[in-house]
């Protein structure tokens, strides 16, 4: 026992405590919050069947994810259980098919002008699609390129010119992705990203508006304009990219500088430690 | 090598390394405290041409520092900086005089900057100016 | 050497400064078998100072305003000069003080360098180590984040479980019912002169109590044996030990500058790994985000108030543990050093140990 004290026992130490640091530095996730619930949300989310069903579907939406609820689509009074389907409080209830591309394009308005002046916008009514045919009504996601597909798409007519559109767009709609990611990544490190954020936000919009015209040459010809714009936000993300290697460079260098220093100076230890 | 040389030229590697680090930690120190010139303090300074009366003066910042345009005659312009060449305190302008005073020492300007009496050695910077419509360019 | 031998005449024929630098440096005798650990108390110094001017060169062009607070940090990260740099060094730096300041403690704790005569050296210590953690909990605040408002609401809402006075001690940390102006305004003025003032003078206290014992003789080796407490004062030599200068002050310069290249390394290289994103979003009174957590070094009492039923109980025992360790001198007064001949402080100490860091770890995931 007292052999063992004699020099290792503050290297155990060491170890030990190295052990606990890299347990407590693994990664994890957070937690989750609960939200204040309006009585829209009281009330159908205890309900089962028909009448409860679209709470669970919105609760994985994108529109749940940004705080747009039932009121801000229907109308009503989120705040008053006996008052919350009443029209004199704005309540609109469910639309009718011929209504829907006026309810969703309340906040939809560039879509909405676009759907109506196509092909699928004068169909309406009649066999053609709205909104929710595509989109869906509660659970609708993040728009995506792959709501163009051969299954839905066929239901009504052949694929060829739906294909040709989604294939037009599925690079721009990558590019803004990326993009998006870049932005994000360097937010988190303290960059100011607004100006870009909001630029690429817009051009986001303005794209996915293209869509719905559902002309393949329209949609050709606009393409190459926001490959233009993206490849402009895309310069000035690479003069700030180019920027954050130097500082890594230079970082290298110092950090270098100080375990060189470092060394020396324990070389420099080791030789007074020679002469006891 | 022996143990003194040794150490004499590991001290002097230290010495070196710490030099060479202590400078490269200066640098953006200095930088950091460096005051910038911002956009503001560049460029032309653009004047509605309505804010500044006939026989009246308008005060206003020129590349960081105070500066006065004022409209002599009808139509003519002259842009000064405010600052008296005496002793740097901000002069100020006697609309029925005609002229400028300092408040610190009594220095007395005419309406395009020459001295008329008191302490200053110069008379006050001339700054260009021009109309545009219904804008004055300053700068 | 010339201009150097120069001054040092001119000192030392009025001040006798040669002497003083003698009995500091050269003939200043450390045990033979000191080790590594013994350095972190010169790691920390650094630390602090890299700190302390850190901290004054944010203070430029820093507003401690609510409506400006997080715009001038934004300001100072995107356009002024190596703003990024001086800040993401001090918010690094604090995490590593935290870490080396534990580090430290363990190594005394380990070594029984606590017991008599340094009991005092050990409260002066313990009280720092309180200190620096409020230097964090005040610093964390200033940014005026999401993160550092809602951190600040939850800390803060801790003491409301103290009995009798729990609202009250609330409502005086906050300047108010809501974290808000008045919040911001004593955190910053303990943060930049309150506490950096205790501070300066602990630690002036704890070096001049760790010079005049003189340094403990780590407790290893075979000819090691406990000092019976003294009656009168005596400070601790070691004769035919290593001069401090140059032998020590080498280690410690090579300590000190690993420490810093790790410090620098997580700066240029891993900068986002002490920012989660609620930090880089203004601060929302109206809006609490998801998932807000203390920092790493506060992850034991966020969870431990979250295991006890009652927030009273989980104060309780956290205060109580802080208590013990802070008396600890006065509870362990055996004379014995050497860890394998205390089983059960080392057992402790041990279980110690891997309770923190369970409670931390179980506090980050749940």
């Amino acid at each position: 026992m007292k052999t063992y004290c004699l020099r290792t026992a503050p290297r155990f130490l060491f170890i030990s405590v190295l052990l606990a640091l890299l347990l407590v530095l693994a990664a994890g996730a957070g937690a989750v919050s609960p939200e204040g619930e309006t009585v829209c949300i009281q009330c159908h989310g205890a309900q089962t069947g028909r009448l409860g069903a679209p709470v669970a579907a919105w609760r994985k939406s994108i529109h749940a994810a940004n705080g747009i609820s039932c009121h801000d689509c229907h109308g009503g009074d989120p705040t008053d259980m006996a008052m919350a389907m009443n029209p004199a409080r704005g309540f609109l209830g469910a639309p009718k098919e011929g209504s829907i591309p006026g309810f969703c394009g309340r906040c939809h308005v560039g879509v909405k002008e676009d759907y109506l002046a196509s092909a699928h916008g004068r169909a309406l009514g009649r066999g053609g699609p709205h909104c929710v045919t595509c989109h869906g009504n509660h659970a609708v996601q993040k728009a995506a390129p792959d709501l163009i597909n051969r299954k839905d798409c066929t239901r009504c007519h052949d694929y060829g010119r739906a294909e040709e559109i989604k294939s037009a767009v599925l690079d721009t709609d990558r590019n803004i992705a990326e993009l998006t990611q870049s932005l994000t990544a360097l937010h988190r490190t303290g960059i100011v990203t607004k100006d870009m954020d909001d630029e690429l936000f817009a051009l986001r919009n303005r794209f996915h508006r293209l869509f719905h015209n559902v002309d393949v040459e329209r949609v050709r010809n606009q393409t190459a304009g926001f490959q233009g714009d993206l490849l402009k936000i895309r310069g000035r993300l690479a003069v700030i990219d180019a920027e954050l290697k130097r500082r890594k460079l230079w970082g290298g260098v110092v950090v270098a500088l100080l375990l060189i220093g470092g060394v020396v100076a324990l070389l420099l230890h080791k030789s007074y430690k020679k002469e006891k | 090598m022996n143990v003194h040389s040794r150490r004499k030229f590991l001290s002097a590697c230290l010495g070196v390394l710490g030099a060479v680090t202590a400078g490269v930690a200066a640098y953006p120190v200095f930088e950091y405290l460096s005051p910038r010139t911002s956009d503001r303090e560049k460029g032309q300074v653009t004047i509605p041409r309505a804010q500044v009366g006939v026989g009246q003066a308008h005060f206003f910042q020129f590349h960081g520092h105070p500066a006065v345009v004022l409209q002599r005659a009808p139509g003519v312009f002259v842009a000064l900086s405010a600052i008296c060449t005496h002793l740097g305190c901000i002069i100020r302008w006697l609309p029925e005089k005609g002229e400028f005073l300092c408040p610190c020492h009594a220095g007395r300007y005419a309406s395009d900057g020459k001295v008329l009496g008191g302490p200053p050695p110069k008379p006050l910077q001339t700054i260009p100016v021009a109309l545009s419509g219904d804008n004055l360019l300053v700068g | 050497m010339g201009l150097g031998n120069k001054i040092t005449d001119y000192l030392d024929a009025r001040l006798g400064v040669r002497d003083i630098l003698e009995q500091n440096l050269t003939r200043y005798l450390l045990p033979r078998n000191i080790n590594a650990w013994y350095t972190l108390g010169a790691v920390l110094l650094t630390l602090f100072a890299v700190q302390f001017a850190t901290g004054i060169l944010l203070l430029v062009y820093y507003h401690p305003i609510t409506d400006e607070a997080f715009q001038s940090v934004q300001r100072i990260m995107n356009d002024v000069p190596f703003g990024w740099l001086i800040r993401t060094v001090h918010a690094v730096g604090a995490n590593v003080i935290v870490m080396a300041l534990l580090l430290h403690m363990l190594s005394v704790l380990f070594m029984g360098s606590y017991k008599s005569p340094r009991e005092l050296t050990w409260l002066a210590g313990f009280l720092l180590l309180l200190l620096s953690l409020g230097m964090c909990l005040t610093g964390y605040l200033l940014p005026w984040s999401q993160l550092s408002f809602w951190a600040t609401t939850v800390a803060t809402s801790s003491s409301r479980e103290l009995p009798l006075i729990g609202d009250f001690v609330v409502r005086f940390l906050r300047g108010g019912a809501m974290v808000g102006q008045p919040t911001l305004g004593r955190f910053f003025a303990l943060h930049v002169m309150g506490f950096p003032l205790l501070l300066g003078l602990l630690v002036l206290f704890h070096l001049f109590c760790v010079r005049r014992v003189g340094i403990s003789r780590p407790p290893f080796g075979p000819d090691w044996r406990p000092m019976e407490p003294l009656a009168a004062f005596r400070h601790e030599e070691h004769p035919g030990g290593i001069p401090f200068f140059p032998h020590y002050v080498t280690k410690d310069a090579a300590i000190i500058a690993f420490f810093l290249a790790l410090e620098l390394w997580v700066v240029f290289f891993a900068p986002g790994l002490f920012f989660p994103p609620a930090a880089f979003e203004p601060a929302d009174p109206f809006v609490t985000p998801a998932g807000i957590k203390p920092e790493w070094y506060f992850l034991w009492a966020y969870q431990t108030l979250k295991i006890f039923p009652s927030e009273f109980l989980g104060l309780a025992v956290q205060g109580t543990a802080v208590t013990l360790l802070l008396l600890l001198p006065f509870l362990d007064r055996s004379p014995e050093r050497r860890p394998a001949r205390r089983p059960l402080f080392v057992t402790a100490y041990i279980l110690g140990i891997a309770l923190f860091v369970a409670i931390s770890v179980w506090g980050h995931f749940s």
